[in-house]
């Protein structure tokens, strides 16, 4: 057993307080803000609690005039197909890349982690101009093929996994007369699980507030949650405590996933660690 | 299937996944030539001398059924204004969506759809006009420099057929002294007084002052009954723009913008843009600006329009939106528009086309666009309701009752026109030497002046002059790297 000395366990108190101040802190006025009337927005401190907590009226106009729920369907239907074809090619790639060698294998790892350094902004004009030429553009079929790229975090990720799936297990499967596909598929895929949720849950979270694609590529009869809430913000005037109430909104799907998905996430996490 | 043959499917499936990328878009070239010949032509006939058209000059016909996009960065005439209920949140009027209302009707007489898009800024539309995407037909003007109008935009008409149509207010459209790039359907007054005549009134005043020491006396008076004398929204950089009116009412002409290229200290007091730009810090310094920071221009017109501020410093088009924003069961007529005082070289008020229409170089249905293009320069109630007079030859104008104090003024003739100066070398060259000079981005030249003096301590000038001995120095070096000089 680790005894703590008192002096430790109070600089460690003082530090996860702050840490949590500093987190929770920017919530505050955006708690205040969400149930708020426009007039009292403009005629009080954002560190002034609302008059009404049980004004709810943000809410409503952010769904029904921002077009939220639609904003969350096209979300989740651009998050389920790109996430599934993204952890689907990762895994496939990072299980050849791990099992197999053939010639170009270098090359092709290599290529795999230079894109590491190209920022997603630098190859933005060329590859607009090719989603615009295929006439993707404005439609959710752009932003999912951005997205279900595969990407060397989520190799590295797997290929750390595949360490510690033994090459035997594949080899016992070959002996029995089982082919490469079904070696794949019945016997190493499903023990990749661990990390598939690791990147499921990085990866989902990351495209969930991904603001610059959808909003390069989709227009307004198109549009994914965090362009919805950037269509509040006009060119003169932007009613804050509607984005504020539209901000909680959508914090909700991820707390909905964070509370289910607890144990999968700590425990994914942990498997699926990347060792550098 | 062995190992081999299942390691060079994937390999296979890897690489092609990479070339295939290369492969889109080497297919794609034609395609995108392809479209650009569509477009050249497009251009190349809009033109012609045929192609500049009148509305009885189109086909509207075979128009029937298609459609149109217009982006437009004012949402409030798509989605109404923003206001406030009676329990104090925030609604849109849409009975103020007259943009929507115009395509309505629009497509009711010539079945043409008008999808309307709003972009918040004018990055937002940057990609689709690069790629000439034809998802974008119609937009309204951001302010670009006349290289993006020529990469952007087709040229709508030449400028003397505007001329023809416009009178000298088309030299005040977006063009290049041979084309004109955006179709302006309106006049407007430009930055003058917007003000709350029943604000104004609480400290005894029933108009704003004509002479310069009477207006510092009034917003002395509301700062001391403890109302913002004045909106500005500097927490924006655009705001200070309007110097640039200012200056020219300083000056007693239109052309104090362009003539900083004659001076070797245009930010002095010598010059009227430094007099100016000293001026308005001098404002700032006695408190005649808000002292606190509105989160958005919203919230400085929600001033106005409540009477915690008295006035703004901004053009016609600002009117009817504050007037939108009145609190319920107050008349918005309180909100007015009044010449700005005499600053030493009488009185004038700046004049300009307004509201601009440009159409897309990606552009598919160019006949459409400019269909309706040509219906809104012949709804005089749309461009009214706007805050705009429209102006074309033969269509009938609705002043918009805003105008009512000015033009009394210049009937009067205490009050004189400037109009506009029109795009030519001298504004270019000296839109080219801020920007050589790191000032004109963000309207650094009057901004780093004004930012210059702490007001929060006793006004000290002296942080302010060194500022203006380095714009001067930098504005002359700048000069003399380009090799312009006022023609």
């Amino acid at each position: 057993m680790i005894y703590e000395s008192t002096l430790y366990k109070v600089i460690r108190y003082v530090f996860l307080v702050l840490a949590s101040i500093f987190v929770l802190v920017p919530l505050i006025p955006l708690v205040f803000m969400a149930f708020k009337t426009g007039e009292e927005y403009s005629s009080t401190s954002v560190l002034t609690p609302p008059s009404n907590w049980f004004n709810f009226y943000n809410f409503g106009y952010a769904l029904r005039v921002g077009h939220l729920i639609k904003a969350f369907l096209t979300t989740a239907v651009i998050l389920v197909i790109s996430l599934a074809i993204q952890i689907l090619f990762t895994c496939m790639v990072s299980y050849v890349l791990h099992r197999f060698d053939f010639r170009g294998k270098k090359v092709v790892q290599t290529a795999f982690t230079l894109t590491m350094f190209i920022p997603v902004v630098a190859t933005q004009t060329l590859v607009f101009r090719m989603m615009h030429a295929v006439k993707l553009v404005n439609t959710m079929w752009s932003v999912i093929i951005l997205y279900a790229g595969v990407g060397i975090i989520g190799i590295y990720i797997m290929l750390n996994l595949l360490d510690n799936v033994t090459k035997e297990i594949d080899e016992a499967a070959w002996i029995d007369g089982a082919s490469f596909q079904y070696t794949f598929w019945a016997i190493v895929f499903p023990l990749m699980r661990p990390a598939c949720t690791t990147l499921l849950i990085i990866q989902g979270i990351a495209l969930y507030n991904d603001f610059y694609i959808p909003n390069l590529y989709l227009n307004s009869n198109v549009q994914t949650f965090t362009v919805a809430l950037y269509k509040f913000y006009g060119s003169m005037s932007t009613p804050f405590e509607i984005v504020s109430a539209a901000i909680l909104i959508g914090m909700i799907p991820i707390l909905i996933v964070f509370i289910t998905l607890q144990k999968y996430i700590y425990n994914g996490i942990a498997a699926g660690a990347v060792k550098m | 299937m062995n190992k081999r043959l299942f390691s060079a499917i994937c390999g296979t499936v890897l690489v092609s996944s990479i070339f295939s990328a290369c492969g889109g878009g080497n297919t794609s070239a034609p395609a995108s030539n392809g479209g650009n010949e569509t477009t050249a032509a497009n251009a190349s006939a809009s033109t012609s001398s045929a192609g500049f058209k009148r509305i009885s000059d189109i086909d509207t016909a075979s128009l029937k059924g298609t459609s149109i996009t217009l982006y437009t960065h004012g949402g409030n005439r798509v989605l109404g204004e923003e206001k406030k209920d009676e329990n104090g949140n925030t609604y849109r009027d849409e009975s103020y969506a007259y943009l929507k209302h115009l395509a309505e009707k629009f497509e009711s007489e010539y079945g043409v759809h008008v999808d309307l898009q709003i972009n918040s800024t004018e990055d937002d539309i940057r990609p689709l006009l690069q790629t000439k995407d034809p998802g974008i037909d119609i937009y309204t003007s951001p302010n670009w420099s006349i290289e993006e109008w020529q990469q952007y935009a087709i040229p709508y008409c030449t400028l003397d057929e505007a001329k023809e149509l416009y009178g000298d207010y088309a030299s005040t459209m977006y063009n290049d002294g041979k084309n004109v790039y955006a179709l302006m359907p309106a006049k407007t007054y430009n930055n003058a007084v917007v003000y709350n005549e029943e604000t104004i009134k609480k400290v005894g005043y029933d108009a704003i002052p004509t002479t310069q020491a009477e207006f510092e006396n009034l917003c002395q008076a509301l700062r001391d009954a403890g109302i913002d004398p004045i909106a500005m929204h500097r927490v924006e950089n655009w705001p200070l723009s309007t110097i640039n009116d200012f200056a020219n009412y300083v000056a007693g002409s239109n052309d104090a913008y362009p003539s900083m290229l004659k001076s070797d200290e245009p930010f002095s007091e010598s010059h009227p843009m430094g007099k100016t730009i000293r001026m308005y810090t001098d404002w700032k310094s006695r408190g005649f600006f808000e002292a606190d920071t509105y989160t958005d221009f919203g919230v400085a017109m929600d001033v106005v329009g409540n009477g915690k501020a008295g006035m703004m410093l901004f053009g016609a088009w600002v009117v009817p939106q504050i007037q939108g924003r009145c609190p319920e069961g107050t008349d918005p007529s309180v909100i007015k528009f009044a010449p700005a005082p005499d600053f030493g070289k009488g009185q004038y008020v700046m004049a300009a086309a307004a509201d601009s229409y440009a159409i897309s170089q990606g552009c598919d249905n160019v006949d459409a666009a400019r269909l309706f293009i040509e219906y809104i320069s012949e709804s005089p109630e749309y461009l009214s309701d706007s805050g705009y007079i429209a102006m074309k030859k033969g269509v009938d104008p609705i002043v918009p009752d805003l105008y009512k104090l000015i033009d009394d003024a210049v009937a009067a003739g205490t009050c004189k026109v400037l109009y506009s100066y029109a795009t030519d070398e001298n504004s270019i060259n000296n839109e080219n030497v801020l920007s050589e000079a790191n000032l004109l981005a963000d309207v650094k030249y009057a901004g780093n002046l004004f930012d210059a003096l702490d007001v929060t301590k006793d006004p000290d000038w002296s942080a302010y002059d060194a500022q203006v001995e380095k714009q001067n120095k930098a504005y002359v070096e700048a000069r003399e790297d380009l090799g312009v000089s006022w023609q």
